[in-house]
């Protein structure tokens, strides 16, 4: 185990100067001038321009400042945001709690009702129940997020006033961005365990447990369910990613601190740390979330314990 | 309709109680000193939360380009002078002024009690200190520096007199000292906290900074000692709200239902649909403060054929038809603009009003008389084998519907054979393609009270080049002109002023060398209990006045 996961660390470090190279690399070939964008449509001479050049080093040639970028970030410092003047690091660990916090709140919400709902939905397989599960999983995959977002704002908190529309920090400002983000994950989760459980449900072992005289919901929740879990957890691992992708939106709609919005900000701005920055831990938290997923097939399925 | 009457019974049967609970407490305290019964008192306190649309970078002055910066750290600075709605200027934390008559020379008399919010006491020195700082190559100023322009020095009469330096004539230095941008800040916390002072903003206002809250909101309280109000505000003292925060909420519908809802009590910069639906709302005040400087504006890239003949920018003049976009896109809620300065900015020629009007037949007969006479088979003219095609630079996202307005010019230009090609593309594009002159048309605002705001549009030497992003888009390169432009700033008589400026509107709307659209009316939505609001001469929100109705 742990020789797999040195292995699986060292291969991580390539990525992640690919990353590196890549995001730094776009970022400039992408036209638009960092200082021009800083003046914000404030007319400015040339004097005020090439002393702002000068200030963030973006009159050195593009090598030099490139060799810069890599040795600052080998030894873990991500530089100095442009607008912000302050360290890259702390402003993504600032907002990193929100997206984290939303991640994981709207994860729960897709691998509970999507696990739920696909056995539900397997188990009255063609009945009325699974008809309207399909449905519903069919909407939340195919509902833009900021839509889905804008209808709860528009029922939960302008209409009904149950939630705040606005703000991060506290269970009532979660709820209404996590199940908003929830349900398109939910939509996926319940298709995958919906499919896997059929599978499973059809296979020999299935039928020795019901002619042992066990109970039903037993051998569906405790063995078949078990089973059909491990694409769905594959699922999880994908969508977590999906997820902080999918936060931007959500983050913009609710107005919600996150590492969405600081990245979409800098980009507008062309902050080259900010991006270069928050692009690398994303990466990061990507390898690691694919690392765990890993990891977590072992402990749900001991035949990829022993196969080990 | 029915839960809402029940909610409002229950919201009045806890306001009855929160009051006579209150009444309670407050009988030992002495009786106040004014106020007739019947009339509305002002509540002292509580707390107000205001939508914000974007996120400044930083709270810092000198530094900070942004309207959104501006909206927060007006409440935080205070400026020399304040600039009133008739474009003279009264004193703030300057007492009295005196001017060179060659307006290179400007003498402020200070205030003696007022106090940054850490103690530091305002003085000649601290208004040295920061104009200092803002040319500092390494504050990195990206607009106070322009403002302060040709800057020369500062010199300390005495504890409580200052005299600023110009190289050159700087006649727009009041209206610029006005401004927050050019706000006093503690010269004691700018030491202490270095580059982080746009994070750590100190200034002498009547709110303190408290807290930000990265890309969710910003807070600030009350300054108790605040006792230096200019003439222009509703009260003396400290601000009557305990606290002041912005919630920064990005998306139009987020930031109107949060208001609609009585989540917040006030947010800005509302779009159109939702100003009418609003003004029919009984529990919703809309305000509104019209921009002073440029509008809208487009222009026609001179330097390319054939926009360089006046007879075909005369033409496409012509043929657009402004009143009837700025009717169709704002439903009523804008201004349509006639000239190149705003009704509301200082030196405005109202000579421009209906000085230009559709004319389709007349386009046509100049297009004829400028050899655009062939048509290919979209009847699109034609000279020489070339169609005549208009690309119209234009940004993402769509900025108050500028993006429509070219959609509306594709349909009336074709009228007159004009074929126009709209050039979509992400802001860092659009700067690009404007430092290296790759468009026909394309488009700016820019918000000042002074009319030089003219100099950052049309002189030569804001000319864009690969190098400098700069405003004069249609590349305008008239010694004339320029002249004018310059003669503006060597006399601090807004009459003798004014008379120079009429000339260059009239000038560039005769040439055809502006096409303004509309004038932007910085929009506010707030809850009817608030009352206060009030504006700045740029159109800035104050929150000083603010109180809430008992």
């Amino acid at each position: 185990m742990i020789g797999f996961l040195v292995r699986r660390i060292l291969a991580a470090i390539p990525v992640l100067f690919g990353v590196a190279t890549l995001v730094f690399f776009i970022l400039r070939l992408l036209p638009g001038d960092p200082i021009a964008l800083m003046l914000a449509g404030a007319p400015a001479d040339e004097e005020t321009m090439n002393n702002l050049r000068q200030q963030f080093g973006l009159d050195q040639p593009l090598i030099m400042q490139y060799f810069t970028f890599l040795g600052h970030i080998a030894t873990g410092n991500f530089g100095q945001s442009f607008v912000r003047s302050e360290p890259v690091m702390g402003m993504i660990g600032e907002q990193f709690v929100s997206t984290l916090m939303l991640t994981l709140a709207s994860t729960l919400i897709a691998v509970v009702l999507g696990a739920v709902l696909g056995v539900i939905s397997a188990i009255h397989r063609n009945g009325w129940a699974d008809f309207v599960i399909r449905i519903i999983s069919l909407l939340g995959i195919s509902m833009p997020t900021f839509w889905s977002g804008i209808l709860l704002i528009l029922i939960f908190s302008v209409h009904l006033n149950w939630f705040p529309a606005t703000g991060s920090g506290g269970f009532s400002r979660l709820v209404l961005p996590a199940c908003a983000l929830g349900l398109v994950g939910a939509g996926f989760i319940v298709r995958m365990v919906r499919n896997s459980m059929l599978e499973v449900i059809n296979e020999q072992f299935i039928m020795t447990l019901r002619s042992k005289g066990l109970s039903e919901r037993i051998v569906m929740y405790q063995h078949a369910l078990r089973n059909a879990l491990i694409p769905a957890v594959t699922m999880v691992g994908v969508q977590i990613g999906e997820l902080l992708a999918g936060a931007v939106i959500i983050e913009t709609v609710f107005a919600r601190q996150g590492l969405g919005r600081l990245i979409v900000d800098a980009i507008m701005n062309k902050d080259f740390p900010t991006v270069e920055g928050a692009v690398l831990f994303t990466a990061i938290v990507y390898v690691v979330v694919n690392i765990l997923v890993d990891v977590s097939y072992s402990v749900i399925d001991p035949r990829v314990r022993t196969s080990n | 309709m029915r839960l809402t009457r029940t909610k409002q019974v229950v919201c009045s049967l806890l306001l009855v109680t929160s009051l006579l609970a209150g009444c309670g407490k407050e009988s030992a305290a002495p009786a106040p000193a004014s106020g007739t019964p019947g009339t509305e008192a002002k509540a002292s306190g509580g707390e107000f939360i205001f939508g914000l649309a974007s996120e400044p970078t930083v709270l810092d002055p000198g530094v900070e380009p942004s309207a959104a910066g501006y909206r927060v750290f007006r409440q935080i600075f205070d400026s020399l002078v304040v600039e009133t709605a008739d474009h003279s200027f009264k004193p703030w934390l300057a007492t009295s002024w005196e001017i060179s008559p060659d307006a290179k020379q400007f003498t402020f008399h200070l205030r003696k009690d007022v106090k940054f919010h850490d103690g530091t006491p305002f003085n000649a020195e601290a208004v040295k200190f920061n104009f200092d700082r803002i040319v500092d190559p390494k504050t990195k100023s990206r607009f106070a520096v322009s403002l302060i322009g040709p800057y020369d020095s500062s010199e300390v009469i005495d504890e409580y007199t200052i005299r600023v330096n110009f190289k050159q004539p700087h006649a727009p230095f009041m209206e610029a000292l006005s401004q927050a941008f050019l706000g006093m800040a503690s010269p004691t916390a700018v030491k202490k906290f270095g580059d982080k002072f746009g994070q750590n903003p100190v200034g002498t206002g009547p709110f303190v900074f408290e807290k930000w809250i990265q890309k969710s909101e910003i807070a600030l309280n009350k300054n108790p000692d605040y006792n230096w109000a200019p003439e222009t505000a509703g009260h003396t003292g400290a601000a009557y709200l305990d606290k002041l925060i912005y919630r920064i909420i990005p998306e139009d519908s987020t930031r109107v239902g949060s208001v609609q809802s009585g989540q917040i009590a006030a947010a800005e910069t509302i779009p159109p649909q939702n100003i009418v639906a609003f003004k029919n709302d009984s529990n919703i005040q809309m305000l509104e403060a019209q921009s002073p400087g440029s509008p809208y504006t487009l222009m026609l890239n001179t330097t390319k054929q054939p926009w360089d003949d006046v007879k075909v920018r005369t033409a496409v003049m012509l043929a657009i038809d402004m009143d009837t976009i700025v009717k169709t896109l704002y439903m009523g809620t804008y201004q349509r603009a006639w000239g190149p300065l705003t009704p509301s900015t200082a030196g405005y020629d109202p000579k421009v009003e209906n000085s230009w009007k559709p004319d389709t037949a007349k386009a046509n007969q100049l297009l004829d008389e400028a050899g655009w006479t062939e048509r290919d088979a979209n009847g699109t003219r034609m000279k020489n084998g070339q169609p005549l095609v208009m690309n119209y630079l234009i940004g993402t996202p769509n900025r108050e519907k500028r993006h429509d307005i070219g959609t509306m010019m594709q349909q009336q230009l074709k009228q007159i054979g004009i074929s126009v090609k709209i050039d979509l593309q992400a802001t860092n594009a659009v700067v690009s393609a404007i430092m290296n002159g790759q468009y026909d048309m394309t488009g700016t605002s820019l918000v000042q009270g002074d009319p030089d705001v003219l100099r950052s549009i049309y002189h030569s030497i804001n000319t864009p080049t690969p190098q400098k992003f700069a405003f004069n888009l249609g590349h305008l390169e008239n010694q004339e002109i320029d002249q004018l432009l310059m003669d503006g700033l060597k006399s601090t008589d807004l009459k003798v002023r004014s008379d120079i400026y009429a000339k260059v509107q009239e000038y560039l709307i005769e040439n055809a060398l502006t096409l303004p659209t509309y004038v932007f009316p910085y929009t506010v939505a707030a809850q009817k209990e608030f009352t206060g609001i009030q504006f700045d001469s740029r159109a800035y929100p104050l929150f000083y006045d603010v109180a809430k109705t008992q």
